[in-house]
């Protein structure tokens, strides 16, 4: 009884279920694109100039980049904390559509669980990095040791973020890791290369596809997703934390979890986007994602890009209301008008106003257009962890410690390189992953039948 | 299935409503004599919980609506019919003028010379503008929830696709007004009760209870008209998504509540804290957690089984509590900045009768004008056959 006219179709182009896994495999089994060599050249001299700005940090210390006393923390954080808002995505678009039966999301979440890894490990760098001597990192984990026994302060933010992040990477990672393996076993069964065959078979586990086989594989990802949900939720609100627990003012604010979440999910969202535009325009996968999909991701941005606005005006409209005259000044003297108004308003204007160009339907039928307003946000959320790292830093209760901040070049390698890992992640997924659940896309395909075709299942539904 | 089918409201059940009404106007009069001030708060906390349970059931069916939600369908006409009540609780909240002295610490007169923080926040407090806020807010919400109600009334009359596009628009523009006056709502009538405390998610966590509460009502009166004969096609399924709508509500209420109470516990700022050491003195402490503990650990645990969340047995007893949950965390919200002390009596329990006589009354009375099913929704089918 799924009803496509209004929701649009999920698959174009009426395929059998044959035709849809030969479509989406058939960019493994051919031949590499001049255009992935280049971009793979592009990704992997930005990983290695990240990889000459790390051995500076590690060589010279954290003294190399642009911090000082008063702004102790810089892009090093404003980009973990991007990243780690981008690695939501994934399962925000598997769990979350998931539990809520939407069944277009079958096309997308693959690459979004595949962006959420590398995302992940992106943002991991950054507080690796940031504690200067990163061959003592494992001094974070909670154990008995010889070092005194020196414990990890368990009522700091820091170390439950490392706690959540940990948790997250790896339950994102085997969700992400099961999803896939029916889908090897697709490619195992039908490529004609034995080395393939050999390798992709190693990684399907001996799947084959009996019925047992996916009662259990459906429990467990119900059961991963269960557990991946509320991850999903932690991470960002342990993230929030980092800063929220102060007494600073532009960081105590009591909105901070769910607006972390929020703006997570949101760049997140814009990233999946940015990220399946490509795939739609460079391996015409436009069957796969079709243009009801991108309406849907776009409907879902303006719907998130308004809680984004609501949580900024109610930040301003409170730090008013609160009568205090530190997070007046904070957000009246110092974002809103100040010094640091450019970013506030890159921050505001890219998330809250441009996504509302979502309204017009001749906007989200637009591939360019959407591609661009997606970047836009990417931008805005990198703005907006600018605003809250930085702003509230530089001008704190000490008018005598008051400091400007503008990143090194190291600093800005470091990010160039994160960029560098991601692309370089995302292309060996394109090119040795199926980048759209098989399976999946399998179990909607019925729905786009006309009713008289599938009158015989409706008992099914 | 034959749609064409109206809800009868029975008779007795109207004499019930009224006499319910009659206990609160007579508590009220008996109220106003011996305790005015507290008669006040009392009144203030009722109109805004049922306005809170009208927007909440108008905000699921503008998700509904938005996210293209096949399985309501056919229930979409108990949210519609929720939306009734608005225009009396408008008429309501306007005479809520004549109790301002009573609830509201910053409506006395000269208080901004002695208290630097009510003078700031002169110019957002006034009672004129607070007036305006409340029109406004009010004529925004009935204008578009009565909209709505006409295009899915109109559907029925003439069917097509073309109400069912204009509804999902609307829906839309109703959201966007939605997050731009609830929030400001909140804050006026209950932040501004602590004039002094402010919390950036206080309004957004009162609008998740609002939502959760809406949803848990919806499903209460689905269920209950299911068992006088109506709503033949309730399974199991549509059970479970009521249920599932009140097991992630109940979670996202209690994350909002842990979000707001840790922040300011561990920043332990005294103009923040003041709210909560107030609520935690012995008088309300007991309050405090069953509030926690009924509104978001309980749901949280009977709802989780599959088992439970289909089964009527379970789910009607489950909202009843859910209904006092959300007194509890409205009482906890009112009462100590106004009436000072916990003293629950007979005229909370007499003020909430009358309220829950009007209310449904309301409710079922437009239910009974509607036809029961939108029989020329483009879903209907898909939600009559539900299943998963």
């Amino acid at each position: 009884m799924y009803n496509t006219e209004f929701r649009g179709k999920l698959i174009e182009g009426n395929k059998s279920l044959g035709q849809i896994s030969q479509d989406i495999v058939r960019p493994i089994d051919a031949k590499t694109p001049r255009w992935w060599f280049i971009s793979m050249g592009i990704s992997l001299v930005m990983l290695g100039l990240g990889l000459y700005a790390k051995y500076i940090t590690v060589t010279e210390g954290i003294g190399s980049w642009g911090l000082n006393n008063s702004v102790g923390w810089g892009w090093a954080i404003i980009n973990f904390v991007w990243w780690i808002g981008i690695g939501h995505a994934g399962t925000a678009f598997s769990i979350f559509l998931l539990i809520l039966r939407q069944k277009w999301r079958t096309s997308i979440n693959r690459a979004a669980e595949a962006m959420t890894v590398v995302a992940v490990m992106c943002a991991g760098l950054f507080p690796l990095l940031h504690m200067g001597r990163v061959w003592n990192f494992f001094f974070v984990l909670p154990y008995p040791n010889t070092r005194g026994p020196l414990w990890v302060n368990f009522n700091s933010p820091l170390f439950w973020d490392f706690v959540a992040i940990t948790a997250y990477l790896l339950i994102s990672a085997s969700f992400w890791y099961f999803g896939m393996v029916p889908d090897f076993a697709t490619i195992r069964d039908t490529t004609k290369s034995k080395i393939k065959k050999a390798v992709y078979g190693f990684f399907a586990f001996g799947w084959t596809g009996s019925s047992k086989e996916w009662l259990r594989y459906e429990a467990l990802a119900f059961i991963l997703g269960g557990i991946a949900a509320v991850l999903v939720v932690s991470v960002h609100s342990i993230v929030s934390t980092d800063f929220a627990v102060s007494v600073v003012p532009g960081w105590h604010t009591t909105i901070f979890p769910p607006y972390f979440v929020v703006g997570a999910i949101f760049s997140g969202f814009a990233m999946v986007l940015t990220l399946v535009t490509m795939i739609r325009k460079l391996y015409k996968m436009n069957d796969f994602i079709t243009d009801s999909h991108v309406d849907a991701v776009t409907r879902v941005l303006i719907f998130v890009s308004l809680i984004m606005g609501t949580a900024y005006f109610t930040e301003v409209f409170i730090a008013w209301y609160s009568a205090s005259e530190y997070e007046y000044y904070m957000f009246f003297k110092n974002r809103v008008f100040g010094e640091y108004a450019f970013q506030f308003w890159a921050m505001v204007i890219c998330n809250a106003f441009i996504p509302q160009l979502f309204w017009w339907k001749k906007i989200r039928s637009n591939i360019t257009a959407v591609f661009i307003i997606s970047l836009f946000i990417n931008l805005g959320m990198w703005f907006e962890r600018f605003n809250i790292v930085v702003t509230t830093l530089a001008k704190d209760f000490l008018p005598a410690a008051w400091a400007g901040y503008s990143p090194s070049y190291i600093e800005i390698l470091l990010f160039i390189g994160t960029l560098g890992l991601f692309g370089a992640g995302v292309l060996m997924f394109f090119r040795y992953i199926p980048m759209i659940a098989i399976h999946e896309v399998k179990s909607v395909a019925k729905y786009d039948k006309p009713s008289h075709e599938r009158k015989h299942r409706n008992h099914e539904e | 299935m034959n749609l064409d089918v109206k809800y009868v409201f029975p008779s007795k059940l109207k004499m019930l409503c009224i006499a319910l009404m009659v206990v609160g106007v007579i508590t009220f009069v008996a109220g106003f004599l011996i305790n005015p001030d507290k008669t006040w708060a009392n009144y203030l906390l009722n109109n805004f919980y049922f306005v809170s349970l009208s927007i909440g059931a108008l905000f699921f069916l503008l998700i509904q609506y938005i996210a293209n939600a096949g399985w309501s369908a056919v229930f979409k006409r108990v949210p519609h019919a929720m939306g009734a009540y608005l225009p009396i609780a408008a008429v309501f909240f306007i005479l809520l003028y004549f109790g301002m002295h009573s609830i509201y610490h910053w409506t006395h007169e000269g208080i901004a010379e002695t208290d630097k923080i009510i003078a700031w926040k002169l110019p957002y407090l006034n009672i004129p503008f607070m007036m305006i806020r409340i029109v406004m807010f009010f004529a925004l919400w009935i204008l578009l929830s009565r909209y709505l109600k006409k295009l899915t009334l109109k559907e029925d009359l003439q069917g097509g696709t073309g109400f069912f596009e204009k509804s999902v628009y609307y829906s839309r523009v109703t959201i966007f007004v939605l997050a731009l006056t609830f929030p400001f709502f909140v804050v006026d009538m209950i932040m501004s009760i602590d004039v002094h405390w402010f919390s950036t998610l206080f309004a957004l966590k009162n609008f998740i209870a609002a939502f959760f509460h809406g949803s848990a009502i919806i499903a209460l009166i689905v269920i209950l008209l299911n068992k006088v004969g109506y709503f033949p096609m309730l399974n199991n399924s549509h059970l479970h998504d009521f249920s599932r709508y009140m097991f992630m509500l109940c979670i996202v209420w209690g994350y909002f509540w842990f979000a707001q109470f840790m922040l300011i516990w561990y920043g332990n700022i005294p103009e923040e804290t003041a709210y909560f050491v107030h609520r935690w003195e012995s008088d309300w402490k007991t309050l405090f957690f069953v509030d926690l503990f009924i509104n978001w650990f309980l749901p949280f645990i009977i709802l989780m089984p599959r088992k439970t969340s289909r089964s009527k047995p379970v789910l009607i007893p489950m909202i009843i509590i859910l209904i006092i949950g959300q007194y509890i965390d409205l009482y906890l919200q009112i009462m100590p900045g106004t009436v000072h002390e916990n003293s629950f009596g007979w005229l909370e329990i007499g003020t909430f009768a009358g309220y829950t006589g009007l209310f449904a009354f309301m409710v079922l009375n437009a239910l009974s004008k509607m036809n029961l099913y939108p029989k020329n929704h483009p879903y209907i089918e898909e939600s009559i056959h539900h299943h998963f």
